[in-house]
């Protein structure tokens, strides 16, 4: 029997690094979804709107936000659109501070590479969004529309009430999928400074030159993430966000 | 702004140091995107197909695979395809092959994924009716569920393709000299030019995505005309 | 690593593929793989007529010379240098490399064969001594030295690294940061550059002096001694001079200094 050497693994210092490259993944996706998924059904609306003028600036919207690659757009919102801002203004939000609140308690105030991020993100996420719930809500049936106007609803009731909790449910799955996607499009934050997963197992890689276990870990942390989020839509798929017709009758 | 570095460098950004040199630049992006989104259609629909016909452990071991290329980031496919098999396996691929497979293999998955849910999505009445008309299985797939599949479907092709377009750039890592890699070294070569560059190549990519969301508009409008 | 790579090469003999000592490869393919930078002039850079240019490529040139092969040069970045030399994609890496005890850990470096200073371009006024430093924000390029040192000696300041020089200008003068930092031997060509570079400075002084070797893959020693003897013969025979003055003699846009000769000692 042979017995292979071990790998020369990362020490723990650097692993502490990692797990806080990891939450901040975690808190600037779960913020990035939370933000696109609110703007999208704002989009969404707007596109189907009757108003012509706003159905056309929502397509225009999507055409240039999806349509360009997201490091531009990152960029455009962390140098650009701080070189159109008054110097005073640029000094004060790159200025690293903290609010103090009662009780000598105090809360970081995010960096402006973590606004830009989160801005530039949102903004880029909730354009594909829009176009999942759009899919969602052409796949309720129509008759749903007739049966809320024959109970008397509005058309902002028939919306709220019965077209939108059953166009949610049809397009769940692929808005996981664009939530796993913003997950992974956070490691391109790295370019404009964000500390996250892919910005730390550089700075290792920098430091140790351990490339390969560093970019190794940040893999597996990336799939564990993805995974968890899949577990979770099969989670809600069985109980209260069912496929339309199955379950709760 | 600065137009005239642009202008001065456009062959480099447009076609690389082709036909001196090898090809790069727009003209590689445009090939990578090609080659990768035409593989992933084919891994896309075989996979779909696959998974709704297949029972057992083989759709469950597919399923796994599917899982898998939708969760690892694309960056890190290329990554370890690239230089973890030479080490393990002496395998040496190639690093335009590298780049293409690994998109290929990531936009099939998700494809796959997304055809799978398309005939399940055709419903059980247009099944049930292909069979009881006597149709096999196969018969019934191929004539009655896959193409009604297919024309559902046709956004999400496009939306993959767009998203596999923009993911061509991510071939920094082994090195290929697309167009966001050659920017970058003249981004680097100049030094105080990053504006120019960075619009330009955001309005490419605006340019590739745009043009073939519009050709797959006008073609989806064709199809329903006939 | 060290370990990690012997159980991968012990890996690589199960799949057939035992290698037999580099520098023989070498000679008997009659090619030096070298991996340069292709977006850090004037280290490495790919010129307006596309060809790869700069003073790791002159260093480049001349070993393949002397071993008596011809050079095939590989563009690299941080994110992959190690990478391409651990996969056998390249034979030697001169990609402006900074030798550190920790990173020496995982490739042999070869005797330094440059030397620089970091170094700080600030917005006028800000940077007069060290200890200003920790009051900072300082933009940094990914995969350098620099950031590791800052982040050990001045805690206080805040680092940002960005991913390549273009940027991190961008990111000074947009005032993201107050000033950035990188080798002395790049800021001074790129202040030359700035358009409006009258309301920066160099900082008046150097933080670190540091070596870049050419990397070499652990346990090449007969490649590494081979190297060694082409980097003293170059400083031997006036050449390695010839090399540095073409980058930064008197007779280019930001002349510096030559106060590091080969075989100096670090």
């Amino acid at each position: 029997m042979l017995s292979l050497p071990p790998i020369d693994w990362l020490a723990p210092k650097y692993l502490n690094w990692m797990l806080w490259g990891v939450l901040e993944t975690l808190f600037l996706s779960l913020l990035v979804a939370l933000a696109a998924t609110v703007f999208g059904l704002l989009l969404a609306a707007l596109r189907d709107s009757r108003r012509r003028v706003l159905s056309l600036a929502a397509l225009a919207y999507q055409t240039v936000f999806r349509n360009t690659p997201l490091l531009v757009q990152l960029l455009f919102w962390y140098f650009g659109a701080s070189s159109l801002l008054p110097a005073q203004a640029v000094e004060w939000l790159n200025t690293p501070r903290a609010l103090t609140l009662a009780a000598g308690w105090t809360l970081p105030w995010p960096s402006f590479e973590f606004i830009a991020g989160l801005f530039g993100l949102s903004l880029y996420s909730a354009s594909f969004i829009a176009e999942e719930i759009r899919a969602g809500i052409r796949g309720v049936p129509f008759g749903q529309r007739q049966a809320a106007a024959a109970l008397g609803l509005s058309g902002w009731q028939a919306m709220r009430w019965v077209i939108l909790p059953q166009a949610l449910r049809i397009a769940l799955p692929p808005l996981f999928g664009q939530y796993m996607n913003v997950v992974k499009n956070t490691s391109l934050t790295m370019a404009i400074g964000v500390v996250e997963l892919s910005y730390t197992s550089r700075q290792i890689e920098t430091e140790t030159l351990k490339t390969f276990q560093a970019f190794g870990v940040a893999t597996l942390f990336y799939i564990a993430i993805i995974v968890a989020i899949e577990l979770v839509l099969q989670q809600l798929r069985q109980g209260r966000w069912a496929p339309v017709g199955v379950g709760r009758r | 702004m600065n137009a005239q570095l642009i202008l001065d460098n456009l062959p480099t950004l447009l076609w690389g140091a082709y036909p001196n040199g090898p090809l790069g630049g727009l003209a590689l992006t445009l090939l990578l995107a090609s080659l990768a989104g035409l593989g992933s259609a084919l891994l896309g629909v075989a996979g779909g197909v696959a998974l709704t016909m297949w029972q057992g452990w083989p759709k469950r071991l597919l399923a796994a695979l599917v899982g898998f290329l939708r969760a690892i980031p694309v960056l890190m496919l290329i990554f370890w395809a690239y230089f973890l098999l030479p080490i393990l396996f002496g395998v040496d691929i190639p690093e335009i092959a590298t780049v293409v497979a690994a998109l290929a293999l990531i936009g099939g998955a998700y494809l796959a994924h997304g055809a799978a849910a398309g005939l399940a999505a055709v419903g059980r009445g247009q099944w049930q009716a292909g069979l009881s008309l006597g149709l096999s299985r196969w018969q019934t797939l191929r004539l009655i569920a896959l193409p009604q599949a297919l024309r559902m479907m046709l956004p999400s092709f496009v939306n993959q393709w767009v998203a596999l377009i923009k993911d061509t750039s991510l071939a920094y890592i082994v090195g290929v000299s697309e167009l966001t890699y050659v920017a970058t070294q003249l981004n680097n070569r100049t030094l105080v030019y990053p504006t120019e560059v960075f619009l330009f190549v955001g309005l490419m990519y605006f340019l590739l995505c745009s043009s073939l969301q519009l050709a797959a508009a006008h073609w989806s409008r064709r199809l329903r005309v006939a | 690593m060290k370990r990690g790579l012997l159980f991968l090469a012990l890996l690589s003999t199960f799949a057939g593929h035992a290698y037999a000592d580099k520098l023989d490869d070498i000679k008997k393919a009659g090619v030096l793989r070298v991996a340069v930078f292709d977006s850090n002039p004037p280290f490495g850079f790919v010129d307006a007529a596309n060809k790869q240019q700069g003073l790791d490529v002159d260093y480049a040139q001349a070993i393949a010379k002397k071993l008596g092969v011809k050079l095939e040069l590989r563009s690299t970045n941080p994110a992959n240098r190690i990478p391409l030399l651990v996969s056998n994609k390249v034979d030697l890496v001169a990609a402006n490399f900074t030798i550190t005890d920790e990173r020496a850990k995982q490739l042999d470096f070869s005797t330094p064969y440059f030397a620089t200073g970091q170094q700080f371009i600030a917005k006028k006024g800000l940077l007069k001594q060290p200890a200003d430093i920790g009051k900072l924000r300082i933009g940094a390029d990914k995969g350098t030295t620099q950031e590791v040192t800052l982040r050990e000696k001045y805690p206080t300041a805040k680092v940002i690294a960005y991913d390549d020089t273009p940027l991190a200008l961008a990111a000074l003068r947009n005032g993201n940061v107050q000033a950035i930092t990188q080798d002395d031997a790049k800021l001074v060509a790129l202040l030359a550059k700035v358009p409006d570079k009258d309301k920066y400075e160099l900082a008046p002084f150097h933080l670190t002096r540091e070596y870049q070797g050419i990397g070499v893959a652990k346990g090449e020693t007969r490649l590494l001694k081979e190297v060694n003897a082409t980097l003293t013969e170059l400083e031997k025979s006036g050449q390695a001079k010839t090399i540095y003055d073409r980058w930064f003699g008197p007779t280019t846009p930001a002349p510096l200094p030559r106060t590091f000769k080969i075989g100096d000692k670090a």
